[in-house]
């Protein structure tokens, strides 16, 4: 799975979550265009909203706030997901 | 006529006198024996004259009347002429005898008249006696000239004197009783000559007081316009107080004959006239008949010829006019003869009716001029006449049947000249002569239209000519240029007959040739297509750049040459053919004498091109020899090269690859220090280095193999490329080896690695390397983590290959191995440790002011810091704080959210 996306279950596969704010959501982000490597979620605070939500570890993170996270930077990643106050939607890819 | 009238008012004085009267003028007569000398005297002149008025009819006159009558010659001479009969010949002599004979003859014949003669014989006359003679004479005179008076049936003496009476009756002065005294003044004589012919005098200019005169008058009137000789002396007459009786009888019975003679003769005249008239009248009806009938007939004969005429007129309009004659002649000119043959009928049977009724001959015409003559005639010109209508309007008919078909004939004839005009020039046109196929087809079509209008025009010509035959048959006027006009269009049409017939047959052979050439064409473009092709073909073929590498290539190229020139002879066949082909189209065209320009147009190249393209083969052929031989030449050449650069680099690779595995095995090296290994790395180094010269001659003949365009080279599997490649790579093996051990010796330097552990890596390493090309592949690094203990999901294996493979290479080096295996134990910078150095700064808090960051970190990184650390979300922060975890978090691509 490094940086490989995974064939054929791509499509199959993408959820999106709708997180009620504020935060903190409860995971950890991973990856960046800066860093080479897909955005995932590479860690869950066990309780939190994200985990309540279904999100599950290693999932990609396909777009934040209706916004294609594919060439993202970390920083931007970040700066996005903490521009979401109230609520903060995640489309993910398993 | 006059005297019929005056015959009709005389009244008629009947005293009953009859020849028993000859007894009393016997006796009057013995009683005047004695003869009064006067009386005698008068007897004398009045009996002389009366005599010779008879005598001289006979040529002859007495002067003497008792002397000239003694020989009896003269006395029968005058009862000849009174009578008017034929004496008995008198005997011609002399003697008394004879003389008494002739007398004796007279007085027989007066006895035989009737009359008594007493007393009188021959010899008193032959004897002269005076009395005996006047008596005799007064006989005769009473006899033949008074005796057959008869007026009114009173006769003789009687008779006379009434008549004197009658005739003088209307004059008052004249008082007629006897015939002595009542004479005596003249004016009896006058009246009585002025009765019958006023004209002769002017009775009213007469005086009863000179009788002289009157006398005279009378008498001479009498003797020159009456032809009565003076017998009477006027003088005797006033001087005799009573006139001789007998002698005024004697020249009044002269008067009566003259006139009742006259009077008679114009009563027989008039009976004569009446019946003359009569005649004439029906003589001249006649005539007339005659006349008319001539005319008639002559009419007819006339009129007969023109109405059998049968000369035929030119023109209708003539024939008309003939007709309107002929009406005419119906109208104007028969009917008068009709009327004339009716009127002839007429006079006819009116003359004949009159003939009849005055008891003449039936009259008979002339010959030819009978009833039945004029009858036929008349049919004859009857029929002539229905004859000629009849012809008059058949001719008519005729005509105008002959006007229409002349008109017709006219018509059709100019229509059949109008389309035959010029039809003779174009016919006559050698237009085939310079016209394609196509053209000749589009004549050829053109032509048989022309001659199915020439057939359909057939019929037209046959009729002008039934036509023209009718007009002959029917003897139309102007049938010479009729039969002339036929003629020509007879002849013309012959004559387009046989040029239409000769143009087909031209067009038909023209066409035929320019087929036969057309498929000549056709065959030559279809032969010359591929042929041509055949010849681009080999002209591409010959011209063809040919890249060869090997001598095999040229060779093939050489023997495919040399099949190539084995096709030649047949090509160079079909040349021929075609161009045999060529030829045979110009002698076709040239021997028929066809003019068109004939160009092939199945075709755009032309024998021109054919042989143009044919000697360009030709030419090409021992070109192509040429540079075949040169390029085999070249490619030994070639080959000779390529030996040598394969003998060298067959030297070289193998030499470069032993260094690499030299290198490799050095790398892989347990035993001995890194140092020792690095001492081991730079004498390779120092041998590769040297060994230099070799590669770069390689170089050089690779340059020259390069120049001659060699790019294979079957002898070696080593390319300069290769060699190149490896001996970069030989050299960058070394080199990065080098390096590699450098580093190993600074991270065991760092790390405090030891020789033993770095023994360890090694062998774990060298373990896990299957494939000992001095890198881990991804299941060889898991698989080496899994005996290290490490009990990995997925996702952390991944992590920790991104830690040693950032790059995804696939391989794990060992430097990264090592890396690895030290960073665990290693003090490394994590994104915790980063975070919790900014909490230092920050003084605990979660958040850092920039003047915090400014007052601890050297502007630059200070700067940096305050540009990327996004701005702390959390509640209770001053404005302007800036929130390091995240920037940490972000600078490890790790972030808590």
């Amino acid at each position: 799975m490094s940086g490989e996306h995974i064939e054929g279950q791509e499509a199959m596969n993408i959820y999106s979550v709708n997180l009620s704010g504020p935060a903190p959501w409860g995971f950890r982000l991973q990856g960046g265009k800066d860093f080479s490597m897909p955005l995932t979620v590479s860690r869950l605070t066990p309780g939190g909203k994200a985990a309540q939500a279904g999100v599950g570890v290693g999932d990609w993170v396909v777009s934040i706030s209706d916004t294609n996270a594919e060439d993202m930077t970390h920083v931007e990643a970040q700066n996005q997901i903490r521009a979401a106050t109230d609520s903060l939607t995640l489309t993910l890819s398993k | 006529m006059m005297t019929m009238t005056q015959m009709e008012t005389t009244v008629h004085y009947d005293n009953g006198y009859d020849e028993y009267q000859y007894m009393n003028q016997e006796d009057e007569w013995d009683r005047d024996n004695l003869l009064d000398p006067a009386w005698e005297q008068q007897q004398r002149k009045t009996f002389t004259a009366w005599c010779n008025s008879h005598l001289r009819k006979a040529g002859t006159q007495i002067e003497n009347i008792e002397e000239d009558f003694r020989n009896g010659l003269k006395l029968m001479l005058l009862l000849e002429v009174i009578s008017g009969e034929r004496l008995p010949k008198p005997d011609r002599g002399k003697m008394r005898f004879h003389k008494i004979a002739n007398v004796n003859k007279a007085l027989e014949y007066i006895t035989s008249k009737g009359v008594k003669l007493v007393s009188i014989g021959a010899e008193e006359i032959v004897d002269g006696n005076v009395k005996m003679t006047l008596g005799m004479i007064w006989t005769i005179i009473l006899r033949f000239a008074i005796q057959d008076i008869n007026v009114e049936e009173t006769s003789a003496k009687e008779g006379l004197l009434l008549w004197c009476q009658r005739k003088t009756a209307p004059y008052r002065n004249v008082n007629v009783q006897n015939f002595h005294v009542s004479w005596k003044d003249g004016l009896a004589f006058c009246a009585l000559i002025h009765r019958h012919r006023p004209d002769l005098l002017d009775y009213s200019k007469l005086n009863k007081d000179d009788p002289l005169g009157n006398l005279n008058l009378a008498f001479d009137i009498a003797e020159k316009h009456l032809d009565i000789p003076k017998m009477l002396d006027a003088e005797d007459i006033i001087n005799t107080p009573k006139p001789d009786e007998r002698a005024i009888m004697t020249y009044m019975s002269c008067f009566y004959h003259a006139f009742a003679g006259a009077e008679q003769a114009e009563t027989a005249a008039n009976r004569i006239c009446k019946v003359l008239g009569v005649n004439q009248e029906n003589e001249k009806m006649m005539e007339e008949y005659e006349r008319l009938a001539s005319e008639l007939l002559e009419w007819i004969r006339r009129t007969t010829p023109w109405l059998e005429n049968r000369t035929p007129e030119k023109t209708m309009a003539e024939m008309q006019r003939k007709l309107e004659d002929f009406r005419d002649y119906r109208r104007q000119h028969k009917p008068p003869k009709v009327q004339e043959k009716c009127q002839l009928e007429i006079n006819f049977n009116t003359l004949q009716t009159k003939l009849r009724i005055s008891n003449r001959p039936a009259f008979m015409p002339s010959e030819g001029k009978m009833v039945s003559d004029i009858a036929s005639a008349w049919q004859g010109l009857d029929q002539a006449e229905k004859g000629y209508e009849e012809w008059l309007l058949t001719e008519i008919r005729r005509l105008e049947r002959l006007d229409h078909l002349a008109e017709k004939f006219r018509q059709k004839a100019t229509n059949h000249e109008n389309w035959a005009s010029g039809k003779e020039l174009i016919l006559s046109q050698n237009d085939y002569e310079t016209a394609t196929l196509i053209e000749i087809k589009a004549l050829l079509r053109k032509h048989e239209a022309f001659e199915s209008d020439l057939a359909a025009h057939q019929d037209r010509v046959e009729q002008i000519a039934a036509i023209a035959q009718e007009l002959n048959e029917l003897d139309y006027h102007d049938v010479a240029a009729v039969n002339q006009r036929c003629q020509s269009i007879c002849d013309l049409w012959d004559k387009l007959g046989t040029l239409t017939q000769k143009r087909r047959e031209a067009l038909e052979r023209t066409d035929k040739l320019l087929e036969t050439i057309d498929q000549l064409f056709i065959e030559f473009a279809k032969r010359l297509a591929p042929f041509n092709n055949w010849m681009e073909g080999a002209m591409e073929d010959l011209q063809d750049m040919f890249i060869v590498h090997t001598i095999e290539e040229v060779q093939s190229l050489i023997a495919a040459h040399e099949q190539f020139k084995a096709t030649l002879p047949e090509a160079d066949a079909e040349r021929q053919a075609l161009l045999g082909i060529h030829n045979e189209v110009q002698k076709i065209s040239q021997s028929y004498g066809i003019k068109a320009n004939i160009v092939n147009p199945y075709s755009t190249l032309t024998t021109e091109d054919l042989i143009e393209k044919w000697d360009k083969v030709k030419k090409l052929v021992p070109q192509r020899d040429g540079a075949l031989q040169e390029e085999m030449a070249r490619q030994h050449a070639n080959e000779r090269l390529r030996r040598h650069f394969a003998a060298q680099a067959n030297l070289i690779g193998p030499w470069i690859q032993t260094r690499m595995e030299d290198i490799g095995r050095c790398s892989l090296e347990i035993g001995g220090t890194l140092e020792d290994q690095m001492t081991q790395l730079k004498q390779c180094e120092h041998v590769i280095v040297a060994y230099k010269l070799n590669v770069d001659k390689l170089e050089g003949d690779h340059q020259l193999i390069q120049e001659s365009l060699v790019f294979d080279n079957k002898h070696t599997n080593y390319t300069m490329e290769h060699i190149r490649v490896g001996w970069e790579l030989l050299l960058t093996t070394v080199a990065r080896t080098i390096n590699e051990i450098e580093t190993q010796i600074l991270t065991r330097d760092a790390k405090g690695i030891s020789q033993q552990q770095m023994k360890e890596f090694r062998s774990s390493f060298n373990h896990f390397d299957r494939k000992k090309n001095g890198a881990m592949e991804t299941d060889d690094f898991r698989a080496c983590l899994i005996s290290m203990g490490y009990d990995l999901g997925e996702v952390e294996f991944a992590r920790i290959m991104i830690l040693v493979d950032p790059n995804g290479t696939g391989k794990v080096s060992f430097q990264s191995f090592i890396d690895f295996m030290t960073r665990e134990t290693a003090d490394t910078d994590t994104a915790e440790q980063v975070v919790a150095s900014f909490r230092i700064l920050a003084t605990d808090k979660p958040y850092i002011l920039m003047e915090e960051l400014r007052r601890e970190l050297p502007p630059e990184q200070a700067e940096y810091c305050i540009m990327r650390m996004p701005p702390y979300a959390g509640s209770g922060a001053p404005p302007g704080a800036l929130d390091y975890t995240a920037f940490s978090t972000a600078l490890y691509g790790e972030s808590d959210l």
